[in-house]
């Protein structure tokens, strides 16, 4: 017997709907990409931002293959609709990013927009833009090494003093 | 016949009127008061009290009509106490929850949420953004002209390192802030 409505059920689906459709869809994450290719950190809502990183990094690789490949340049065509772009893309872009294997890009929320939505903001940036950094405070965890060896230091003098 | 006054006068005359139309389909010689042309054909035992056409006419005239349908609609049957009322009403789902991840930042001592950027420090970088790239902006004069090189931001009084061969040169007239560490 079934239990729940079928509409409502979206098991599996890791491409989220934006826009008024497909075709929107990619429109809007196409002209974020091309956003964030030009100025290098955009805010947008956290959504959209999230989606776009995938394909921001998924262009990032196929510039990294060269100016040559046909298959690269087909698609850095479609993604930028601004044209000197593409001459940033694998000029500026791929031989900065040319040493690191993945995630080129950076994804940290910032507070509530103050509109009338209040919706969840993003900002999305590519590491090693020349702009001033996020200050983005990293927490120190247990794993680091400075902290493994004080540890060791810690139960060391504990051992030492307690028999 | 008989005609059962019904609540609405404009139901009633439409009732009328379908019933005139009625007698006139049926009986096209029968239109006023003259005597029918034909006879009775048949004289069957019936039963004292016939199921009226008009009734049936009526129920399904008045089936859509607002009056009857009101007798049909969902409405309370008691008064809901205080007691039941608070209950639904302070129930934890209905409450605010009350957030625990507020943390203070440590830069600037404003509050934060912990997986949030402060507010404070986002706009502090957010001012010094715009101003760089109205630099930008003036530096490359019109629109569709992003450079084929690296951008390296400098201060009062800075001098580009031999790290920064090559790269266009964004001046500011100011003091270098000192949360943007000079790479």
């Amino acid at each position: 017997m079934r239990l729940s409505v079928a509409v409502a059920i979206s098991h599996g689906r890791v491409y989220r709907k934006l826009g008024l459709g497909p075709r929107s869809r990619l429109d809007l994450l196409r002209n974020l990409v091309t956003a964030l290719v030009r100025h290098e950190r955009i805010e947008a809502p956290w959504a959209r931002a999230d989606e776009m990183q995938g394909y921001a990094e998924r262009l990032i690789e196929y510039a990294k293959l060269g100016d040559t490949n046909e298959y690269a340049m087909r698609m850095a065509n479609f993604w930028l609709t601004e044209k000197d772009l593409i001459h940033k893309l694998f000029k500026v872009l791929a031989p900065r990013f040319q040493p690191h294997p993945g995630s080129y890009t950076r994804l940290l929320q910032i507070p509530n927009r103050d509109g009338l939505d209040r919706a969840k903001m993003a900002v999305i940036e590519l590491k090693g833009n020349p702009l001033p950094p996020l200050i983005c405070r990293h927490r120190d965890t247990e794993k680091t090494l400075l902290n493994q060896l004080l540890k060791g230091y810690r139960e060391d003098l504990q051992q030492a003093t307690a028999p | 016949l008989v005609l059962v006054l019904s609540p609405l006068p404009r139901l009633r005359g439409l009732l009328q009127h379908c019933w005139g139309r009625l007698e006139r389909s049926l009986l096209p010689g029968f239109s006023g008061s003259q005597s029918p042309p034909w006879g009775p054909a048949l004289a069957v035992q019936a039963p004292a009290f016939l199921p009226e056409p008009g009734s049936d006419l009526r129920e399904s005239n008045e089936a859509p009509s607002l009056f009857d349908s009101i007798l049909w609609m969902a409405a309370p049957k008691k008064r809901r106490t205080i007691e039941v009322n608070r209950c639904r009403r302070r129930h934890p789902s209905k409450l605010i929850k009350v957030k625990r991840n507020i943390d203070v930042c440590p830069e600037c001592g404003n509050l934060k949420l912990k997986h949030v950027l402060c507010g404070y420090c986002y706009a502090k970088v957010k001012a010094e953004t715009r101003l760089i790239r109205i630099e930008i902006g003036k530096k490359e004069g019109g629109p569709f002209n992003a450079p084929t090189v690296e951008t390296v931001v400098l201060y009062d009084g800075e001098k580009p390192s031999q790290k920064d061969e090559g790269k266009r040169i964004i001046e500011r007239a100011r003091k270098r802030p000192s949360w943007f560490v000079q790479n």
